[in-house]
């Protein structure tokens, strides 16, 4: 314990606390800039200086660790100098019209909408207009004047990545983004560039972020203390007056995630003292407000579509799931409640229920069967894109630093940044484990080098080995005894589906030829055949056509809950009415199980023959293609995300058969030329992308129900030619 | 490629030719080739031997010839020379006096060395090996006593005694800040870790100044037995030396001194038989002047961005990766053998009661004797600048010395009997820092000097904090407005406040020290800032904007000749008539002034520029 003295009060601290810490904990207010919790302490922004008896001159209280005796004071004429001086300064390149105009309160009546002007050079052009840091140091240190010379940047905002803006015009450089994206994130996106005066933030040779192995996760957006960094959709809808704390409901992890809302509609999401990725970041508000989302339930009427009442569509269901009694599916996602699921469940006896994705054998993963001085081999799974709050979690909790082995033949995010990355041919991975996990010399069955694997070994030497992979992307691994293995899911609700012990897959439903209804809940697959009567119950249309479509809540507009992949009861706060006449699954269940008649029963069906895997690696001269699948985790419901908003688009591109320059020579094709991809039972037509993340002599595909049930597998490829 | 040459013990006269920097750029390895060939030639080199040295320090009279025992002192020799002096001197015994130093015009040339008034009045101790053995060469290194003090600090003393020696010795750090090195020492052995580090600072950022560099190319073993007296007092294990890489020819010679002294077992596992084991590493520096600031220095060995972190915590406490670190400058280091050797109540003798032994000054500048010297601290600045520096060229005016340099201030005349130590500079507002001296006469503008050096530091700021990366700035624009004739009321009380706040809270000692050339210039020249203000008039004739060329109509002949050299055709005039110079058009280059014969010297500049 040292004691010291901060404003003539005594205060105790532990050695190693820096002076701000210690004030901070006893409410001691000393104003800061480029300090965040959590963060280095970084010193740049000359704001939090303190004095302390004996020093020279003052030092700033976030690098000052805490001595025994010290006297410190946080408040004197000499300190508010300097921290004006400093802030008017950063001021000084910073466009402050706004900060010191005497008309200012006048102006803020006439001037709401003005934020949307492409050059900020004030406050009220400014996004961050009410929620800038600038602002409340201005007011806080009483800075009615700025008598240096103003100078801009005259840089163009930059606008061309999805997702965010960044005009660096406003930036103070503070780097609180630089320390973010390095030290929490790992993603090492941001730096500084130059120096002296000409110092700016960006990225590595001034590439786009998409190109730079960014995220987006937004953790430099919520950091950045002005509005040099800012959401672009969330821009146009306002500061937010409240906010509801809920989870994301996008993946298996389910994050804690915060709603902001302005008179009552929804800003942005962000996370709660967390960190979530681009898909809770980004994908949710603009889903909710999607120009595509249908609020209404729509009844086929003729060949069109037309809006009907909840009674009418509640009796045309109704009546036709009477019809089909003994012959309708129902298939619905996981990406529902456990309330909604635990609805559709009650309804077994009445119908044919399958779920899309479903797994009958799940183990909820847990952090404490992890133990120190971990290895961690990801096997097929991409950590960094598909589950980053997941990885961070990992590398915090446990104490000693671990060490990420990537198993992959695709050149994944997570296989840039691994510690090691092992690429095997696609097909051999568990000869490649074998090779891991043997002693003494072994062959070069997988296609990794000898010394690559002697390396990893030399790496796994009195370790505890875990390998987690998505069990979507491999099956039935074996592993020796001493290595544990942790499957990984992303589905959501995985642990109450399994519960429910479904008689039938998806598959099988899919592949009835019996079947005459389907009522689909959440999925919008490829369909193999024609059917009767379809009902579709989601938030978008399918790609196909449809008898009814009944509109959803997503999970932000109702109450409830989801488990998630540590088998955890997530809570759902509804943080804004349904749209439109939207309505939560479970209730539109419940009105199905209201208005059902008894005597509507389940019919079977038929298993489907479980074929043998094809073996990947056996091409042949009709396949002589690999095919490389990987679940798509980034969906919500049946959609694709990237189906939907332009962002995920440009950031997945996961509508296209990917290959790389090798393979596109061998077919003669180019960016965008379209190919059938035939397999044993696949046949999907999709155009192209050419991409070094793809091995030789391979191609990927991100699997998604829409494209049909496709599994990784040797394949040919036909260029369609264009009928000009 | 020197050959390496042992001594011959016949030869009864060495010559001694200087190897530093300025003199090889003037091609003094030319004339060493030159002299080996005509000596062979002549047939005397059983009898003569030639030897390279580091730099004797008047580099302004290079290349430089010594020849000892008899102490001749030659500058600026050429290659054409050689002949001549090999015959003259070598052969009849007739030493040349065209290639001596001549103390002035219509002064008799000086032959010995020691009598020159440059080397007279300097204390070595630091550079007492300068000039006199081949820096390549561990061997004569250890013939002049080398490694002597190590065996004794090794063998005779325990690491408590080492401290206790350069802590009476009173010896502070010369790399500008003037903390006493013994107490760093001591705070370094006690701070809690066995892991340390000791770090040599090479950096030597200040324009114009190459003390380091000189000790470095001159004497590398003495900076090298330095630190591992050091490192066996503090308890470290490896060390770093840390030279710019502009200085390439400091870098080698200090590689080939570490490998030298490996192969001798003074370096290394188990050092001179002893159970302590050290071993140094030579970084180099990538071109910032920042990374002399120590926590930019230890970024930058981490292969960090050179970029300073405030203090506390100090590196002695938590340095290099989070160890104790002890950093000392090139000169601290060199000074601490002759410490071990003669004992801290020498050391202690010379110099003033606060501030112990002798300084390296690089002094430039408007001076007759530019080079290196060293003296005792305590001596006045009349002494160095006047009988060491021989005065100010052309008989002009002394206007003012500025030392430290980016970090210093300029002392005025009126000031010059003020003896040299840290605490009288600091007073006066300027510093000791790393020992740059630059001489300023009455042509030198102190408007333009602070500018100049505020230049500087702006550039070379890190742009970590505002303080220094604005505040830099704005006194740049200010001064840039000043001089170009701009000036408005109020710009001096402003510059002072930007002055002094950027003093007090920048993070770093660049930024804390960048207002010295603005804050003591205002202090002693206030008049020349405001009569550049106000009046628009640079009294120096410096600062273009307020200056103009004109002819003299009383002493212009109408040669033609600054109207033919003139590059902007601003000159007008008939010839044998009087010509005039059109200021609309003159680009003020200053050429006319230059071409105008001597008998003439027509042209000149006033202040207030003319319509």
């Amino acid at each position: 314990m040292i004691k010291l003295q901060i404003n003539d009060k005594e205060v105790v601290a532990k050695k190693g606390e820096s002076v701000l810490e210690v004030a901070q904990r006893n409410n001691i207010y000393i104003p800061t800039l480029c300090y965040y919790k959590g963060l280095s302490a970084y010193g740049g922004c000359r704001i939090c200086l303190v004095e302390v008896e004996g020093y020279q001159r003052p030092v700033t209280a976030c690098t000052l660790p805490v001595h025994e005796g010290m006297k410190v004071k946080t408040e004197s004429q000499l300190l508010k100098k300097l921290r004006r001086f400093n802030l008017q300064l950063i001021l000084s390149e910073h466009p402050h019209a706004c900060l010191i105009c005497n008309q200012e309160s006048e102006c803020a009546r006439y001037q709401e909408c003005i934020q949307k002007t492409p050059i900020t050079f004030g406050c009220k052009f400014c996004p961050s207009n009410g929620d800038c840091e600038l602002q409340k140091l201005v007011d806080l240190l009483e800075i009615k004047e700025i008598p240096f010379t103003f100078s801009h940047r005259k840089l163009e905002v930059e606008k061309y990545d999805p997702f965010f803006e960044r005009d660096y015009n406003l930036c103070i450089l503070c780097g609180r983004c630089v320390r973010v994206c390095n030290e929490i994130r790992g993603a090492g996106t941001l730096d500084f560039h130059h120096r002296g005066p000409e110092t700016l933030v960006g990225t590595a040779f001034n590439l786009p972020h998409l190109e730079t192995g960014c995220q987006f996760c937004g953790a430099c957006v919520d950091i950045c203390p002005t509005g040099a960094l800012r959401d672009r959709y969330s821009k146009w809808r306002g500061l937010q007056d409240r906010w509801v704390k809920t989870s994301c409901a996008l993946c298996s992890i389910g994050c804690a995630i915060k709603l902001n809302i302005r008179e009552d509609n929804l800003v942005n999401s962000a996370p709660d003292d967390n960190q979530i990725c681009v898909r809770g970041r980004y994908g949710i508000v603009p889903l909710v407000y999607h120009p595509k989302r249908i609020t209404t339930p729509l009844l086929k009427k003729g060949k069109r579509l037309i809006q009907v009442d909840w009674k009418t569509a509640m009796d045309f269901l109704c009546t036709k799931l009477s019809e089909h009694s003994g012959k309708t599916g129902i298939l619905f996602s996981s990406q529902l409640t456990t309330e909604a699921i635990d609805a559709i469940g009650s309804l077994r006896d009445n119908f044919i229920i399958t779920a899309l994705p479903a797994d009958n054998d799940v183990r909820p993963f847990s952090f404490k069967d992890i133990k120190s001085e971990a290895v961690f081999i990801l096997l097929n799974t991409d950590m960094v894109s598909d589950f980053s709050p997941l990885l961070l979690t990992l590398r915090s909790r446990i104490k000693t630093k671990p060490i990420f082995i990537v198993i992959d033949a695709m050149e994944t995010q997570g296989a840039k940044i691994a510690d090691f990355w092992l690429r095997p041919e696609p097909g051999k991975e568990q000869d490649l484990l074998n090779q891991l996990f043997a002693r003494g010399k072994t062959g070069n069955r997988s296609g990794v080098s000898a010394g690559d694997i002697a390396w990893c070994k030399g790496l796994l030497d009195n370790k505890n080995v875990y390998v987690l992979y998505n069990a979507f992307n491999i099956e039935n691994i074996e592993l020796p005894k001493h290595v544990r293995a942790l499957p990984m899911t992303s589905m959501v609700n995985a642990l109450p589906i399994s519960k429910l012990h479904l008689k039938n897959s998806a598959i099988d439903l899919l592949q009835d030829q019996d079947i005459d209804c389907l009522y689909l809940i959440g999925t919008a697959p490829k369909l193999n055949k024609k059917y009767q009567t379809i009902i579709v119950q989601d938030c978008f249309l399918p790609g196909f056509d449809l008898d009814l479509f009944l509109p959803a809540a997503t999970f932000t507009e109702t109450n409830g809950s989801f488990v998630n992949i540590e088998g955890k009861s997530k809570k759902l706060r509804k943080a804004i009415e349904p749209l439109g006449y939207a309505k939560p699954d479970e209730w539109i269940i419940e009105q199905v199980r209201r208005d059902l008649q008894s005597s509507v029963r389940t019919g079977k069906i038929r298993k489907k023959r479980r074929e043998k895997n094809s073996n990947l690696s056996r091409t042949s001269k009709k396949y002589p293609f690999r095919l490389i699948t990987r679940e798509n985790c980034y969906t919500y419901r049946g959609h694709t995300l990237a189906s939907l908003l332009k962002g995920f688009e440009r950031l997945r591109q996961d509508n296209h058969v990917w290959l790389n320059k090798q393979t596109a020579k061998r077919l003669k094709a180019h960016n965008d030329t379209e190919v059938m991809v035939i397999g044993e039972d696949i046949s999907v037509l999709l155009p192209v992308m050419i991409s070094d993340q793809v091995p030789d002599n391979s191609v990927f595909i991100y699997a998604h129900q829409s494209l049909g049930m496709i599994k990784s597998q040797p394949v040919k490829i036909k260029v369609v030619k264009k009928q000009s | 490629m020197m050959r390496k040459k042992t001594a011959n013990k016949e030869s009864r006269l060495h010559l001694l030719v200087c190897a530093g920097t300025g003199c090889v750029a003037n091609h003094s390895f030319d004339v060493k080739e030159e002299l080996e060939k005509e000596i062979a030639r002549q047939g005397l080199h059983k009898e003569i031997s030639v030897f390279t040295t580091g730099c004797q320090g008047f580099c302004e009279r290079g290349p430089i010839v010594i020849v000892q025992p008899d102490g001749i002192f030659y500058q600026r020799v050429s290659k054409k020379d050689v002949p001549f002096l090999v015959e003259e001197h070598l052969l009849k015994g007739r030493p040349v006096k065209s290639l001596m130093y001549e103390p002035g015009p219509e002064k008799l040339p000086i032959p010995k060395m020691n009598d020159i008034g440059f080397f007279k009045h300097q204390r070595l101790i630091v550079l007492r090996n300068r000039g006199r053995l081949d820096p390549e060469n561990i061997d004569e290194y250890i013939g002049f006593e080398g490694y002597q003090a190590l065996e004794k600090a090794l063998t005779k003393m325990s690491p408590a005694q080492i401290i206790a020696e350069v802590k009476n010795a009173g010896l502070r750090g010369r790399g500008g800040a003037g903390f006493r090195t013994g107490l760093k020492w001591e705070l370094c052995r006690n701070a809690s870790g066995r892991v340390k580090y000791i770090v040599c600072n090479g950096d030597e950022g200040d324009p114009g100044a190459f003390m380091d560099r000189s000790v470095l190319e001159a004497d590398p073993h003495s900076v090298l037995e330095g630190m591992i007296i050091g490192a066996k007092a503090i308890g470290a294990q490896k060390g770093f030396i840390y030279v710019r890489s502009e200085y390439p020819l400091a870098v080698k010679r200090i590689k080939i001194a570490i490998k030298q002294a490996e192969k001798y077992g003074i370096l290394g596992k188990g050092i001179l038989g002893t159970d302590f084991s050290f071993s140094i590493d030579v970084i180099q520096g990538a071109g910032a002047f920042v990374c002399g600031e120590e926590t930019a220095l230890m970024a930058s060995i981490q292969g960090k961005v050179g970029r300073p972190h405030p203090r506390p915590p100090y590196p002695v406490e938590k340095g290099l990766w989070g160890k104790p670190t002890n950093i000392n400058n090139v000169e601290t280091w060199a000074n601490v053998p002759m410490i071990i050797s003669r004992g801290a109540k020498w050391f202690s003798s010379i110099g003033t009661k606060g501030s112990k032994g002798t300084k390296i000054f690089s002094l430039v500048g408007k001076i007759n004797n530019t080079g290196l010297v060293e003296v005792p601290m305590g001596i006045t600045l009349r002494e160095v600048i006047f009988d060491i520096g021989g005065g100010i060229p052309g008989d002009k005016k002394f206007k003012a010395v500025q030392t430290g340099g980016p970090s210093g201030g300029c002392i005025p005349h009126d000031l010059l009997d003020l003896p040299i130590d840290y605490e009288s500079l600091t007073e006066v507002g300027s510093m000791m820092g790393s020992g740059g001296m630059i001489v300023m006469d009455e042509n030198t503008c102190m408007v333009d000097v602070a500018r100049y050096f505020l230049n500087f530091t702006q550039q070379e700021s890190c742009g970590k904090c505002p303080s220094c990366r604005l505040g830099t700035k704005q006194m740049v624009e200010i001064l840039d407005r000043i001089t170009d004739g701009k000036g408005h009321k109020g710009d001096i009380e402003f510059l002072e406040q930007i002055g002094i706040n950027t003093k007090l809270s920048s993070l770093c000692g660049l930024g804390q020290t960048a207002a010295n050339p603005v804050l003591t210039t205002l202090k002693y020249f206030r008049k020349e800032y405001e009569l550049h203000i106000f009046e628009k008039q640079c009294p120096a004739l410096v600062c273009k904007s307020l200056i103009s060329f004109v002819i003299d109509p009383d002493k212009c002949s109408g040669c033609t000749i600054c109207a033919k050299k003139c590059p902007s055709n601003a000159i007008n005039g008939e010839p044998k008539k009087v010509h005039t110079i059109d200021q609309a058009i003159c680009i003020k280059c200053g050429i006319c002034i230059t071409v105008c014969p001597e008998k003439f010297k027509a042209v000149r500049k006033v202040s207030p520029a003319v319509k």
